[in-house]
């Protein structure tokens, strides 16, 4: 019985946490709202530390259920990163009427990713991955008096339907091929048969859907822009990062009979989300919307990583993903202090930001580095762990098309930086005040970013769990 | 022929007739009342394959709530074809191409594969008994049936939030 706690702790303090916020809303005495932030921010920090004490593993109602050591990292990982941007969303909540609100749908979308990380089975996987999505749609709308925030919640809610849709009809050409939906069959059943192909790529275009990969990426642009920044940030992060592990090791162990097939599907869509995301990042102009399509290019890095089908390319896109969520998160966290106080979100508005702000300007300065790969910055190890995952296959010119892209994508990480530290600007943001809680997001970024990068042990660390 | 293989296929034509004059129908009131033939078409499946409680389900959730809350909405939204948005040709017919190209890569997929798919398992008249499902339900598959209580509880959350934009 102990065990079966330790199995689901992670779960389980996340379930109780959002039945604890639940009461705290329906309670009749009416809370400070700086009160409950710094509740459920504590609440939080103990969500994050506790993953740290357990290592048990194994599978729990028969097969419905699984975790081990690289699955509790994953979701530490996520546990992280919902941390760091409660912690940026801090000064927004506090001045909206529904911040529990916002906790209970974020908290539960979490919940969901989790039971998607830890299924062995196709109907665990679906229902995780509903529970991760449906809620997400609400917080898209967050934002309640802005239309835009509405038509980001309904874009999302019709593709979200629609690529269900498309994952339910290959989940249940899968099942009557095999007749079965544990992994454990289907990686025994899985054949070159045309029909279980037809299911298994609508899988894939489950799956790229929710990484926004590029045919299957229409929704981003719109949803990052109309909703709020921090639903932005956990939806380019959190939501992106967990379907990133699912899709990597249910890849490389479910299918693994099928290698030849989705090494090609891997590699295209690799491929036009590096190009397509790269071209459409020059033309924006706010910055939500290049981040949309500079985070569609980087899912194409790391779809190069994931078509290596070995330990190493695997351990490599965990670490990408680690890498990833503290740039991306101090990006977001200085144009969420930005927004937050001036309204202001176009990348001319950060034009002679560094004359006003030079600490903020530094701290996305650095955050673009990482995500362009320049070296001292973890994002250049990240990337080269990466390359040299998709590599061990042998096909260099997909490395090469990836190192060119690189280039490119290294011209519009500039170019805001030129804007901020050399343009000229009239109307420059004024100096900013930072409160304490966006202060620390930064700092937890910053720092994250110079030691993965700097120390090899976070690589090698996910290397020996994967072992 | 048996008396099943006969209902086979008439519910079979029935449904794919239903989901033609359904997409074909000018008038969205039709293409409501159209689909509600199919969902009963389909519960008629159901029952051929034991599963009597889901057949239920199927008329009293789909064909009943659900189709209702449907003809409300179209109804207070007053459509019909005037007022339907004119869409793009070329996005007709890239449409019809793609659809065209999915049924094709669909047939092919089914005609290479019939051999290896597995007969249809006939399964005892107490198999979809609420008895039996409810069993299978709380033993087997208790964790997705709780985890779904969570989503129904947030997709709950989310629809008040949304509601009460107002105030």
């Amino acid at each position: 019985m102990s065990i079966f706690f330790l199995l689901l702790q992670q779960e389980l303090l996340l379930t109780a946490i959002i039945f604890v916020l639940l009461f705290v809303k329906l309670s009749t005495k009416q809370w400070n709202s700086q009160t409950v932030l710094s509740f459920v921010n504590i609440l939080l920090v103990v969500n994050l530390a506790a993953g740290f004490f357990f290592k048990e593993k194994g599978t729990l109602f028969g097969d419905m259920f699984q975790t081990n050591d690289l699955l509790r990292f994953e979701k530490n990982i996520l546990n992280l990163g919902t941390l760091l941007i409660s912690l940026q969303a801090y000064n927004w909540l506090l001045k909206h009427k529904h911040a529990i609100e916002f906790y209970l749908l974020m908290l539960s979308t979490l919940l969901g990713m989790f039971f998607m990380l830890s299924s062995s089975n196709l109907l665990m996987f679906y229902v995780g991955l509903e529970l991760a999505s449906i809620p997400l749609a609400a917080l898209a709308n967050f934002d309640l008096d802005k239309k835009r925030s509405s038509e980001a919640a309904m874009k999302y809610i019709m593709s979200s339907a629609f690529a269900s849709g498309l994952l339910l009809f290959g989940i249940s050409l899968i099942y009557g091929m095999v007749g079965s939906v544990n992994f454990t069959d289907i990686a025994v059943a899985a054949s070159e048969n045309p029909l279980f192909l037809f299911g298994f790529i609508l899988l894939i275009a489950g799956f790229g859907f929710k990484i926004s990969a590029v045919p299957f990426h229409l929704w981003t642009a719109d949803v990052y822009e109309g909703a709020p920044v921090a639903v932005t940030s956990y939806l380019s992060v959190i939501s992106k990062g967990s379907m990133l592990f699912v899709m990597t090791s249910v890849l490389s162990t479910v299918f693994a009979n099928l290698l030849f097939q989705w090494y090609n599907i891997v590699a295209v869509l690799a491929v036009l989300s590096m190009i397509v995301g790269n071209l459409f990042a020059i033309r924006q102009q706010n910055i939500k919307r290049f981040l949309a399509f500079s985070s569609i290019s980087q899912v194409g890095f790391i779809l190069i990583g994931m078509s290596g089908a070995n330990i190493e390319s695997h351990s490599s896109v965990v670490y990408f993903v680690l890498v990833y969520l503290f740039s991306n998160l101090a990006a977001f966290a200085v144009i969420n202090v930005i927004s937050e106080a001036s309204g202001k979100e176009n990348i001319d508005d950060y034009k002679g930001l560094y004359k006003t702000n030079p600490a903020l300007t530094w701290v996305l300065a650095i955050a673009l580095f990482s995500l362009a790969g320049i070296p001292p910055t973890a994002g250049f190890f990240g990337k080269f762990f990466l390359l040299l995952g998709g590599a061990s296959k042998g096909n260099y010119l997909l490395i090469i098309v990836a190192a060119l892209n690189m280039v490119i994508s290294l011209y519009y990480y500039l170019r805001i930086i030129k804007a901020m530290f050399m343009d000229a600007n009239e109307t420059p943001v004024e100096k900013l005040a930072i409160s304490w809680s966006p202060k620390i997001s930064m700092a937890v970024c910053m720092a994250g970013i110079v030691v993965t990068g700097i120390i090899s042990g976070a690589y090698e660390y996910i290397y020996s769990l994967l072992k | 022929m048996e008396i099943t293989q006969i209902l086979f296929w008439f519910l079979s034509v029935l449904a794919v007739f239903g989901a033609l004059m359904m997409v074909t129908s000018k008038n969205p009131v039709y293409s409501v009342l159209w689909l509600i033939v199919v969902f009963f078409a389909i519960s008629g499946h159901y029952i051929l394959l034991n599963a009597q409680f889901l057949a239920i389900v199927n008329i009293i959730v789909y064909a009943g709530a659900i189709m209702v809350l449907f003809l409300f909405v179209i109804m207070l939204m007053n459509l019909n074809a005037e007022t339907e948005p004119q869409k793009n040709k070329w996005l007709k017919i890239a449409g019809v191409v793609a659809g065209c190209s999915l049924m094709l890569v669909f047939v092919a997929a089914l005609r290479q594969s019939d051999e290896l798919l597995k007969a249809p398992v006939s399964m005892g008249g107490e198999t979809g008994l609420i008895k039996t499902l409810g069993k299978t339900l709380f033993t087997d598959y208790v964790l997705p049936f709780e985890i779904s209580s969570v989503l129904f509880l947030s997709a709950m959350v989310g629809a008040v939030v949304i509601g009460k934009k107002g105030d």
